[in-house]
């Protein structure tokens, strides 16, 4: 059983590529998937990226395919400038594709407003 | 309210002085009535019907607006072409799911610059208090705590053959009136 539940790094990128290239994905999945992945240690894979923005897009969700990319470059940490480029050119033609913008096309790299500290309001 | 009150306590049939009251919003969770009409999308981080921007949760679990009417036109044209949304509709888009950037989220809030000052302030405060007492408090300093006493001290110690084994008139060279080199 420990041997069988064993799942190699090829086999981990498969299963979230496949789950979410699954034709009636919803968007409640893709964010429960998103945060599993999230979730682990790593930096998505490109190719599970594409899959992810390839099922928002069946959703018809763009804000989703933006916090994605937001979310995948936060993942990169400190090592940002390395990563996040690699990425970005992998997924060049899924983007494309579909006409997604990136977080620094749309100017959120940086911090566009200001938000009033709710502890400060009254 | 007080109506609300009632439905909220029971579903059942109150009586109150003989007129019968039925609840008729009985099963109305709260979390729907708190979200309005925005959309549930997703479980959130903790499966409540609740909004709030996390780098850890990116993906809250309500939108951020309501589909208003100033919405309708550009989700309807969401569900077309994403390429022919202009940047201005994509981050309108945006903002209708959520409300900060990740980037917003973790910009510095420079709340550290107030954390030093206070604590630099709350130091020279204590240091303010050690000046007064020392000035107004405390009897002068004890005259075996100058330096010619305390010679004379030791000079006695030396003289009565304090500890001579290991200590202080071990290492004192009587012949020579010195202390032992080395």
């Amino acid at each position: 059983m420990s041997a069988s539940t064993h799942e190699t790094d090829e086999e981990f990128d498969a299963r979230f590529e496949s789950y979410f290239n699954r034709k009636d994905i919803d968007g409640w999945e893709i964010r429960k998937a998103m945060h599993d992945l999230l979730s682990e240690d790593l930096v998505p894979e490109p190719r599970i990226i594409s899959a992810a923005l390839q099922a928002c897009r069946r959703v018809n969700d763009f804000a989703l395919c933006v916090r994605i990319l937001e979310s995948v470059r936060n993942k990169c940490g400190n090592r940002v400038n390395e990563i996040y480029p690699y990425v970005i050119q992998e997924i060049r033609p899924t983007l494309d594709t579909l006409g997604i913008s990136t977080p620094e096309e749309l100017g959120y790299d940086k911090p566009e407003l200001a938000m009033e500290d709710v502890y400060e309001i009254h | 309210m007080a109506a609300s009150l009632l439905s909220r306590s029971s579903g059942r049939v109150v009586s109150l002085g003989g007129r019968r009251h039925v609840s008729t919003t009985a099963s109305v969770s709260s979390a729907v009535s708190k979200i309005g009409s925005r959309e549930v999308v997703g479980h959130g981080f903790n499966g409540e019907a609740s909004y709030m921007d996390r780098a850890d949760y990116p993906f809250p679990a309500v939108r951020f607006r309501e589909p208003s009417a100033e919405f309708k036109a550009l989700l309807a044209k969401e569900k077309g072409d994403w390429k022919n949304l202009s940047v201005e509709e994509k981050k309108a888009l945006y903002r209708f799911s959520f409300c900060q950037t990740i980037a917003e989220l973790k910009a510095p809030t420079g709340e550290w610059k107030f954390c030093i000052g206070f604590g630099l302030f709350l130091s020279s405060f204590a240091i303010w208090i050690y000046i007064w007492m020392k000035r107004c408090v405390y009897s002068p300093m004890p005259e075996s705590t100058t330096l010619e006493n305390k010679q004379a001290q030791l000079r006695r110690m030396i003289d009565m053959r304090i500890d001579p084994i290991d200590g202080v008139s071990s290492r004192w060279d009587y012949e020579n009136d010195r202390w032992k080199s080395s």
